[in-house]
C-alpha cells in the first residue's frame, strides 16, 4: 500500500453519472479511477443478456434528457453514441379494443386525437408549443450550479440575480404557465387543455414516472416538465432508444472516459471512504484493498454517500438529519419479457411501425390514480400503469431473429409493502398483474412469453444499488430540488469533507439519464483547484 | 338612476364589510349591496331554527387580523372574543381521546398518553410552526408583487418581510422553503409517530380543499390555518355574526349604507377601448352608479357572471375557467337536547374548542380518495363546534347547538346528484357522529344539512368552494385568483376583487377586503 496517491481522483459507482464525471476529470488531466461494484458498468443503465440471446435493457430503457454539451465535450458520437428515435406513442383504451396513436405525422396525429375529441385536437398544438417553451426556459437550470438564496456571498447573489433575470425575461404568459407547472398536479395541468381520457392520462403519466405520487397530486406537473426537458440533437421532447439499450450508452461513456485516460475497475465495490483530518484520502474496497486519492466522488445516492460510505459522525448533524429524511421510497418496478414472436395488439393487429414506439397502458386518469391509491397504502397496483417498449422492434440485435424483447416500466410497486417484505411469491404476483394488463391489449401475450424477469424496488436496490430502489435517487419534489437537493447548504456537489464530492442523481438537477450531475460535480471540483 | 356613492361593494360578506368600512374611513361614500336578508355571507349567525342562533358558515375567527380590529375600532362596535382552554378534542376509534389544551404542559402530558416521543417533540414542533406562521402572517396584509413586472414600489412593501426572512438566518430560511411546499403527511411524519396526533393536526391541512394529506402543498395550508397560533381558535361572543355586525356598524358609523335583499345582476361597464366599471344593475333592474366597484363575490362569479365575456380577453377567460374551485364540504347543523358524551371524554371543558374526527392521516387520505372519483366519503372527516358550551345565550331550553363540517363531499357526484344523495350523506355523517359520541342520535331536536350545491346557491360560492377557489400552491400569492390579476384589480378599470378569491385567500381574515380597499384607494 503506497503512501503516495495511487490516483488523482476516484469515482465511486460506474453508473452513467459516475462515468461522465470520470471522463470530465480525466479530460482535465486527472488520473482517474472508476470503481464499480458489479461486473459491468452502467448502474441503472445496463443491458444484460438475462436469457440466452435476449438482451434486456434491464432498468432504464429510453434516453431523452442526456445533455448535449456532454455529447459535444466528450465527442460521444465517435465512441459509439447511436440514438434511434422512438417516434410514436400508442395508448390502448381500457378494453384494448381502440387506441390513440400519436407519431411524427402531425396531421394524422391530430386526426387521431380528433376521433376522441375535436377540442383536444384543436388544443394540441398550443399545448405542444407551451411545453416546448417551458422546457426551453427551464433547461437553463440544468446547466447551472444552484445558488444559495440565503447567503450574501457575491457569487450566490449574482447567481440569484441571473436566474431571476432569466425567468423574468420570459414572456408573461410563459412565466405564468411556468409558475403553474412548478406547483400544479399533472392532471390539473393537462386538463387545462384537454378532455379526452387517453390523451390526458398518457400526457400526465410523464408526471408520475419515478415518483410516489398520483397524477392528481400537486407537484407532479413539475415531474412532467422534467421529462419534457430532453432534447436529442436539438429536437425537444424527442425520446430515443440507444442502440444496444441503455447499457449501450454506458459503454459509449466508458469508452469516452477511457479515451481520456480514465481507468475503470469492475467487481470493485467500495466499503468506505477514508477520511483523515476532515479530508478524504481515498477509499477502502469491500475486499479490504485501500486505494489512495485526494479526490473522491460518489455517484451513489445521498443516503449512501453520507450515511454509508463515511461515518455520519464526520458530518454536521443538520446534514445527517436532512439526508435521513430525504424522501427516497421507490415506487417503480420493471418487467422484462422474452417473446417467441412479435406480439400483436387487439386494437391494431399486425406487426409494424406502430410497435416500434411506446405503448402506454394509461387509458384514463382515474386508472392511474387508482393504481396510486393501491400503492399509497402499501400494495402494488392491481392494475398498474405500464410504459411498454419493444426494443427488438427498434434494434433487431436485442433478440434472436424473429424473437422479441419487451420492456415494461411499471407503476406502482412500493418499496415497502403493508403486509411485510417483498417475497418471491409477491414478486411473481406483481408480474402476473402486469401480464394481466398487457393481455387486454395484447391478447396472445401470455402464450408468447418465453422468459420473464420481474424487478421490484427491492430488486432495483439490490442489483443497481440505489437506496429503496428510487430511480431518481430521491423524489423530485419542490422540497428536494435545486438548492434543497439533497440538502440545504450542500447542494453544490461539495460535502463537508474536503476532497469528497457528490455527482449522482441525488444532486441538482436530479434523475433520469441526463449526465448533468456527473458533469457539474466534476466541474465544481475542478473549479476548487483540486 | 342615482349616483350618490363613490364606491359600491357587491356582497356583504365579512370581506365586503371590511372593504366598506375601510373605504368609509377614508371618507368615501359607500354602498354595500347584499343579496341575502342577512349580512356576513359565510360569517353569519342565523336563527336557523326558532330560538337558536347558529353560525351557519364559519365559526372560528382566530385568523381575523388584529390590525383591522384596531383600525376599524371594532371593539367599540361590540366585538369581543372568547378563547376556551381546550383547543382541540379528537375522539379515537379505540375509545380514547386526545385533547390539545391551550396550556402547553397539560398538552404534553396528554400527548404522552399516546406517545412519549411525540410528547417530547411537541414544544419544538409548536415553536417551529409558530416561527414560520409568525413570518407568513406578515404577508396577509401585503398586496402580492406583480410577477411579470417587478416594480420597486411593490417590492418596497415586501422589504421588511424580506428583511425578517434574512434575519432568520440561512438555516431557518431554507427550512421554511423546504417545508412550505411539502405534503403535510411528510412533514408530520418527520416529527411524530402517533396516528391520533398526526390525524388531529392533519385536518387543518386539508379542510376546505379537494386534497389529501399526501398532496404536495398541503403544508402551506396547514401553516395558513395555524396563522393565529398552532391549533388556536377564537370565538366571537354572540356568534360570528357579531363580527360582521361590528364591521357593518363601523362602516355605517362612517356613513356607509348597507342594503340587504339587493342582489346585483351586472356590473355596468362603459368604454370600448378601456372598459370601465361605472356602477351596477340590481336584480330588480335598478341601476346605481359609482366611481368604484368592489366585488366580494368569487372571481369566476364576478368575471363571468357580473362582467361577462364581452369585456374579457380570451387569455383571461381561460385563466378564470381554469381556477380550481372543487368544493368538498357539507354542513350539518344540529340542535341537541343535551351535551353529547364523546368517547374518551372526561370533562365538559374538552368540548369547548374544536372537535375533530380525523383519527389518522390514512383516515383523512381515504376520505379524500372517494372524492377523487366523485363519491362522498363513507367515513368523513368531521370538524365540529358546540358554541353553546361557552355561550348559552345562543340557544333556549338549555339545548346545545352543534355545527358539523363534513369532508369530503365533492360538488360533482359521479352518479346521481346531491338532491338524491342528501339524505344518504346526512346519514353517513350521523353514523360517524354516533360512533364518536354514542347516543347522540337520541339528542337531536333539529337538523338541517347543506350540501356543496346548497352552499353555492345560498352564499354564491362557486362549486361550494368555501375559500372562493382552492388554496393550493398553484393558486396562492401571485397566482391568486388568476395570473396577471393578483393585485385586487381586474381587467375592468375601477372594478376590484375584495373577496377570499384574492390574496391571501379564505378564512375569516378580513385581509382581502382590507387590501382591496387600500388598492382601490390607490
Amino acid at each position: 500500500m503506497s503512501k503516495n496517491n495511487d490516483y488523482d481522483a476516484i469515482v465511486i459507482g460506474g453508473g452513467h453519472n459516475g462515468l461522465v464525471a470520470a471522463a470530465y476529470l480525466a479530460r482535465a488531466g486527472k488520473r482517474t479511477l472508476v470503481l464499480e461494484k458489479r461486473h459491468l458498468v452502467g448502474g441503472a443503465s445496463v443491458t444484460e443478456e438475462i436469457f440466452p440471446g435476449f438482451k434486456f435493457t434491464v432498468f432504464s430503457y429510453v434516453v431523452s434528457l442526456f445533455r448535449p454539451e456532454i455529447i459535444r465535450d466528450l465527442n460521444l458520437p465517435a465512441h459509439g453514441l447511436t440514438i434511434l428515435p422512438l417516434e410514436s406513442t400508442l395508448t390502448p383504451t381500457y378494453d384494448g379494443r381502440d387506441y390513440l396513436y400519436r407519431d411524427g405525422d402531425h396531421y394524422q396525429t391530430l386526426r387521431n386525437i380528433a376521433r376522441f375529441s375535436q377540442r383536444d385536437a384543436d388544443a394540441y398544438d398550443e399545448y405542444a408549443r407551451y411545453m416546448y417553451f417551458m422546457a426551453k426556459a427551464v433547461r437553463y437550470i440544468l446547466g447551472i450550479i444552484p445558488p444559495d438564496p440565503t447567503t450574501f456571498n457575491p457569487r450566490d447573489m449574482m447567481g440569484m440575480v441571473d436566474m431571476a433575470r432569466h425567468f423574468l425575461d420570459l414572456p408573461q404568459d410563459q412565466l405564468y404557465v411556468l409558475a403553474k407547472l412548478m406547483t400544479m398536479s399533472a392532471a390539473d395541468f393537462v386538463e387545462q387543455w384537454f378532455e379526452s381520457e387517453p390523451l390526458k392520462a398518457t400526457l400526465s403519466a410523464s408526471g408520475i414516472i419515478g415518483t410516489f405520487l398520483g397524477p392528481r397530486s400537486p407537484g407532479t406537473a413539475y415531474v412532467l416538465l422534467h421529462h419534457y426537458m430532453g432534447e436529442i440533437d436539438g429536437a425537444y421532447r424527442a425520446w430515443g432508444f440507444h442502440k444496444g439499450g441503455t447499457g449501450g450508452l454506458a459503454e459509449t461513456l466508458a469508452r469516452a472516459a477511457r479515451a481520456q485516460g480514465a481507468e475503470i475497475r469492475c467487481n470493485a465495490g467500495v466499503a468506505r471512504v477514508n477520511v483523515r483530518n476532515g479530508r478524504t484520502v481515498g477509499v477502502v474496497l469491500e475486499n479490504g484493498d485501500e486505494i489512495n486519492a485526494p479526490l473522491v466522488f460518489s455517484s451513489l445516492d445521498p443516503k449512501q454517500t453520507f450515511l454509508k460510505l463515511v461515518e455520519p459522525t464526520a458530518l454536521p448533524d443538520d446534514l445527517v438529519n436532512a439526508v435521513r429524511r430525504f424522501q427516497t421510497v421507490g415506487s417503480s418496478g420493471k418487467v422484462n419479457l422474452a417473446l417467441d414472436r412479435a406480439p400483436e395488439l387487439a386494437c391494431r393487429p399486425g406487426v409494424g411501425r406502430h410497435l416500434a414506439g411506446a405503448i402506454s397502458m394509461s387509458p384514463t386518469l382515474d386508472y392511474i390514480e387508482r393504481a396510486y391509491d393501491d400503492a399509497k397504502y402499501g400494495n402494488f397496483s392491481k392494475e398498474p400503469y405500464i410504459d411498454v417498449i419493444i426494443p427488438s422492434m427498434i434494434d433487431p440485435d436485442m433478440a434472436p431473429p424473429g424473437k422479441h424483447v419487451m420492456s415494461c416500466f411499471v407503476q406502482y410497486a412500493p418499496y415497502k409493502l403493508a403486509d411485510g417484505e417483498w417475497t418471491d411469491a409477491k414478486r411473481e404476483a406483481f408480474g402476473d398483474a402486469v401480464v394481466d394488463v398487457l393481455e387486454r391489449a395484447f391478447p396472445d401475450i401470455r402464450s408468447l412469453i418465453l422468459h420473464r424477469q420481474v424487478l421490484t424496488p427491492v430488486d432495483i436496490e439490490r442489483i443497481a444499488g440505489i437506496t429503496e430502489g428510487n430511480i431518481f435517487h430521491g423524489e423530485l419534489n419542490l422540497s428536494q430540488l435545486f438548492f434543497l437537493r439533497p440538502a440545504a447548504g450542500h447542494a453544490k456537489y461539495r460535502t463537508p469533507i474536503k476532497g469528497y464530492y457528490q455527482c449522482g442523481s441525488g444532486t441538482h438537477p436530479g434523475g433520469g439519464i441526463m449526465g448533468a450531475p456527473g458533469r457539474l460535480g466534476a466541474l465544481e471540483a475542478l473549479k476548487d483547484g483540486a | 338612476m342615482s349616483n350618490n356613492y363613490d364606491a359600491i361593494i357587491i356582497g356583504g360578506g365579512h370581506n365586503g364589510l371590511v372593504a366598506a368600512a375601510t373605504l368609509a374611513n377614508a371618507g368615501k361614500r359607500v354602498l354595500v349591496l347584499e343579496k341575502r336578508d342577512v349580512i356576513g355571507g359565510a360569517a353569519a349567525t342565523e336563527e336557523l331554527f326558532p330560538g337558536y342562533q347558529v353560525d351557519t358558515g364559519v365559526a372560528d375567527a382566530a385568523l381575523f387580523q388584529d390590525e383591522i380590529v384596531q383600525k376599524l375600532d371594532l371593539r367599540r362596535h361590540g366585538l369581543t372574543f372568547h378563547e376556551s382552554s381546550a383547543l382541540l378534542f379528537a375522539p379515537q376509534p379505540d375509545g380514547r381521546a386526545l385533547t390539545i389544551w391551550r396550556d402547553q404542559p397539560r398538552t404534553v402530558a396528554e400527548i404522552a398518553r399516546f406517545s412519549e416521543r411525540d410528547a417530547a417533540q411537541w414544544p419544538a414542533f409548536k415553536q417551529q410552526v409558530e416561527q414560520m406562521t409568525g413570518l407568513l402572517r406578515g404577508m396577509l396584509l401585503l398586496t402580492p408583487p406583480d410577477l411579470a413586472g417587478l416594480h420597486g414600489g411593490d417590492l418596497m412593501a415586501w422589504g421588511p418581510l424580506a428583511l425578517r426572512l434574512r434575519r432568520l438566518g440561512g438555516d431557518d430560511m431554507m427550512e421554511l422553503m423546504r417545508v412550505l411546499p411539502m405534503a403535510t403527511q411528510a412533514y408530520l411524519d418527520e416529527w411524530f409517530e402517533s396516528d391520533a396526533l398526526k390525524g388531529a393536526l392533519g385536518g387543518s391541512a386539508v379542510i376546505g380543499t379537494a386534497l389529501g394529506p399526501r398532496s404536495a402543498g398541503t403544508n402551506l395550508m396547514f401553516l395558513y390555518q395555524n396563522l393565529g397560533g398552532l391549533l388556536n381558535h377564537r370565538f366571537v361572543n354572540g356568534g360570528i355574526g357579531r363580527l360582521s355586525g361590528a364591521l357593518a356598524a363601523a362602516a355605517q358609523a362612517r356613513g356607509a349604507v348597507i342594503r340587504t335583499g339587493a342582489g346585483v345582476d351586472k356590473v355596468l361597464i362603459e368604454g370600448d377601448m378601456e372598459p370601465t366599471a361605472v356602477g351596477v344593475r340590481l336584480d330588480s333592474g335598478e341601476e346605481i352608479r359609482a366611481a368604484l366597484v368592489l366585488s366580494n363575490a368569487d372571481p369566476r362569479r364576478t368575471l363571468f357572471g357580473l362582467v361577462g365575456p364581452t369585456y374579457l380577453e380570451p387569455e383571461v377567460m381561460n385563466h378564470v375557467r381554469n381556477i380550481i374551485y372543487r368544493g368538498t364540504t357539507a354542513r350539518l347543523n344540529l340542535v341537541l337536547s343535551g351535551l353529547p358524551q364523546f368517547v374518551g371524554q372526561t370533562d365538559e371543558a374538552q368540548l369547548a374548542g374544536r372537535i375533530r374526527v380525523s383519527p389518522s392521516l390514512d383516515y383523512l387520505e381515504r376520505a379524500y380518495d372517494a372524492s377523487k372519483y366523485g363519491r362522498y366519503s363513507d367515513h368523513p372527516y368531521l370538524e365540529i363546534f358546540i358554541p353553546t358550551v361557552h355561550d348559552r345565550t345562543l340557544s333556549v331550553n338549555g339545548d346545545h347547538i352543534m355545527t358539523v363540517t363534513a369532508q369530503y363531499a365533492p360538488y360533482t357526484l359521479q352518479e346521481g346528484d346531491w338532491e338524491g344523495q342528501r339524505e344518504a350523506y346526512t346519514e353517513v355523517i350521523m353514523a360517524t357522529l354516533e360512533a364518536a359520541a354514542p347516543g347522540i342520535r337520541s339528542l337531536v331536536r333539529h337538523s338541517r344539512a347543506f350540501m356543496p350545491p346548497d352552499l353555492e346557491c345560498i352564499y354564491g360560492l362557486t362549486e361550494g368552494s368555501i375559500y372562493h377557489g382552492q388554496m393550493g400552491l398553484d393558486q396562492m400569492l401571485v397566482m391568486r385568483p388568476i395570473p396577471e390579476w393578483s393585485r385586487y384589480e381586474t381587467p375592468i378599470r375601477n372594478l376590484y376583487l375584495c373577496g377570499a378569491g384574492s390574496h391571501p385567500g379564505g378564512g375569516v381574515t378580513g385581509a382581502p377586503g382590507y387590501n382591496a380597499a387600500r388598492a382601490a384607494l390607490g
